[in-house]
């Protein structure tokens, strides 16, 4: 048994966990997301940290593990790659997933993995925040909906307003464009749902992705996107030459998976070096990254 | 007497040129846009009005006393003007701070509200008896909340805290620059002339300047905005062509011209008569525009009008690999955590902007001369420089022209527009 800590640095938020690893008995002791906003990441990131080990009352760790953008956190014994933890973050909280959709604030990617987590294959969204979830959030800030209001809304929308790559700079003017043409903001979330679940159907299916999807990062509650990714992966299939049957999969700690994975790694590496004997020692760990 | 009136409805500032018969620039208004285009139409009309009419007084001042003169009344007037909305904030904020839970917060709140604007009105004083006093924005916003944010840090204390003073000002900013400004112009000079200790030579020619009667001959709007103008169809031209004719109209011997607003850069190739041969202009994104410079202003917390005397004092400018305009906000967050210099960020990402600038021009025709640069980013001595650069290198020598009121391009093609519309 060992107590470890996963830290995910995120563009828009940090999430820390502290977990006891343990044989076949894995469990999340405390989870703990901070904001970043304008703040110093390196502080919201020591704060995460501490508030996850407080609440954990976890005086003292046997493994801190970072993933995301956290490889400078001095308080860690390791860090670890986003794709590995993200995957065996999923297959925590999910057993059945073979593949990844993380959806943050800046980026999406897909991650495509065996049954032990083992990363096959991994994509990235292109370099415009469109259809990010900093963008998503823009949206909703113009229209004046809050973060919690944006997927039930979304779902209540029976005509979806077609809208194609809106840059998520501009976005306000073309919000306030919309409006004043009459569209109602239920229509123009939905439309902007399904043209993200589109792009991500897209990155799934030049994955070959198959079976289930577990949707991770802090878009995977937003139910008018998930709804709007199963619309968009059943008609994407039915044309498809060999059909593909995908399903999607979260869970409410879904935002955690990548600390999450990151903890159970670093239990994993902790046990290797106590059992394996080999020439390593905890120095040596403290620099090397990466599984 | 007779003008026309060119109104270019951008989607961050909205100008107005107004010009008299032969076709001699008498006014310009400039206001920020807002959600309300038509109030900001109204708003910056209404202020090159008030300028025009001022243009016509210099012509009557200049000859009964000298220029000196006139540009001192110029400064009173402005002042007079600040004084009225500085007036309309303090009420609107100590009646936010009459508002304030627990009440035994109001008085505290109310006396610092009080001593900030206090000092303000002070500083606006000692400005005006500053024979050079520094330059500044030219909007309330900017000249009003810089000085309110440095005296809220200075005067507020435990009770009454910076966030708090300057929470009470987020609240009242918008609403005193929606307020249509009382541009009461015989108000208004008549204070000024008291204030600026004016002779009765030159308050006879106010007079004279007062009564002559402006009415628009013709209008013509263009602008991102221009579909929102309450005019007729045949009064809207596109702001290409608008941009084009006025770069033409600025400096005659202009063949390309790039104009960087808030929303679009716009590369132009244009005849000897001003007229648009080709263009391009880049799609909906805010990479390459005056936004992205905005929107990096905000994430720094700084002025837009900061940004580009910062990025001169760099060194060593760092090179930009992001190109959408958020990545590169998270691209600027993580070199500042690095260590790196703000300037030297800054620099890179004027160089960003005027990069994207320069790909639309080479697919626009290239750069003849002589070249133009017009647009709000033309202010930007930061940007310009990055221009200047990067244009020798690619095309060899270039003249570049940028007119000080190089804002106003558009506007003035488009009152040129009017003017010919009406001959």
């Amino acid at each position: 048994m060992s107590l470890t800590a996963g830290v995910d640095v995120g563009s828009a938020a940090v999430k820390a966990v502290v977990m006891r690893v343990e044989e076949g008995e894995d469990q999340v002791l405390s989870h703990v997301s901070m904001r970043v906003r304008r703040r110093d990441v390196a502080s919201v990131t020591r704060e995460a940290f501490a508030a996850a080990a407080q609440e954990a009352g976890a005086p003292s760790l046997d493994y801190v593990a970072t993933t995301g953008e956290g490889e400078d956190a001095p308080f860690a014994t390791g860090h670890f790659y986003g794709m590995t933890t993200h995957a065996r973050g999923a297959l925590y909280l999910e057993p059945r997933a073979r593949a990844v959709l993380d959806i943050g604030a800046l980026h999406a990617r897909a991650v495509v993995m065996d049954s032990r987590g083992k990363v096959k294959g991994y994509k990235m969204t292109s370099q415009c925040a469109s259809g990010s979830g900093q963008f998503l959030e823009n949206i909703a800030r113009y229209l004046g909906v809050s973060q919690a209001d944006i997927g039930p809304l979304s779902l209540s929308g029976e005509k979806p307003e077609a809208v194609s790559s809106i840059c998520a700079v501009l976005a306000e003017t073309d919000v306030i464009n919309m409006v004043s043409r009459g569209i109602a903001p239920q229509n123009i979330l939905r439309g902007i749902h399904d043209s993200m679940a589109g792009r991500f159907a897209r990155l799934l299916q030049s994955l070959s992705v198959e079976g289930v999807v577990f949707v991770s990062g802090g878009l995977a509650s937003d139910d008018g996107l998930t709804g709007a990714l199963e619309r968009a992966l059943a008609s994407g299939s039915r044309g498809a030459v060999t059909a593909r049957p995908v399903a999607i999969a979260r869970h409410p700690l879904s935002a955690y998976a990548g600390a999450i994975g990151a903890a159970l790694w670093g239990g994993f590496r902790r046990a290797k070096l106590q059992t394996g004997g080999v020439a390593w020692t905890a120095r040596s760990t403290a620099s090397s990254s990466g599984a | 007497m007779k003008c026309f009136v060119g109104i270019d409805l951008g989607s961050t500032t909205t100008k107005a040129v107004v010009l008299d018969e032969g076709g001699e620039v008498l006014g310009r208004g400039i206001t920020n846009s807002r959600s309300n285009y038509d109030l900001a139409a109204e708003l910056a009309r209404t202020e090159a009005f008030v300028s025009a009419r001022f243009r016509i007084l210099e012509r009557e001042v200049e000859r009964a006393a000298g220029k000196d003169t006139l540009s001192r009344l110029l400064f009173a007037f402005r002042l007079e003007q600040m004084l009225v909305q500085l007036a309309s904030l303090e009420a609107r904020i100590l009646e936010e701070a009459g508002k304030l839970e627990p009440p035994s917060r109001r008085q505290t709140a109310r006396d610092a509200v009080l001593a900030v604007f206090g000092r303000i009105r002070c500083e606006e004083e000692a400005r005006f008896a500053d024979p050079n006093p520094p330059a500044r924005s030219d909007f309330f916003r900017d000249a009003a909340g810089s000085a309110y944010a440095r005296l809220a840090a200075e005067i507020g204390g435990r009770e009454a805290s910076f966030e708090l003073l300057v929470g009470l000002y987020d609240k009242c900013i918008v609403k005193v620059e929606n307020e249509p400004l009382d541009l009461g112009f015989r108000d208004h000079i008549g204070k000024a002339l008291a204030r600026s200790g004016a002779s009765g030579a030159v308050r006879a020619a106010v007079e004279a300047a007062s009564d002559a009667e402006l009415s628009a001959a013709a209008t013509v709007g263009t602008g991102y905005g221009r579909a929102r103008l309450p005019f007729p169809k045949e009064q809207i031209r596109s702001e290409i062509l608008c941009h084009g004719l006025g770069a033409h109209i600025l400096f005659p011997g202009t063949r390309t011209v790039l104009d960087i607003g808030g929303q679009d850069t716009k590369a132009i190739q244009v005849d000897a008569a001003g007229i648009v041969t080709s263009f391009q202009m880049n799609d909906r994104c805010a990479a390459g525009c005056g936004r992205y410079l905005g929107y990096i202003a905000d994430e720094m917390n700084m002025g837009l009008h900061e940004l580009g005397p910062l990025a001169l004092a760099s060194r060593r400018p760092v090179r930009i690999s992001s190109t959408c305009t958020v990545f590169a906000g998270a691209e600027l967050r993580e070199r500042l955590s690095l260590g790196e210099k703000r300037e030297d960020i800054l620099a890179g990402l004027h160089r960003a902007v005027i990069l994207r600038a320069l790909s639309l021009l080479a697919r626009s025709g290239g750069i003849e001369d002589e070249f133009t640069f017009t647009g709000g980013v033309a202010r930007n001595p930061a940007a310009v420089r990055a221009l200047q650069g990067l244009v020798a290198e690619n095309y060899g020598p270039r003249r570049l022209n940028i007119s000080a009121d190089s804002i106003y391009t558009g506007a003035l093609g488009a009152a040129h527009f009017a003017r010919r519309s009406a001959a």
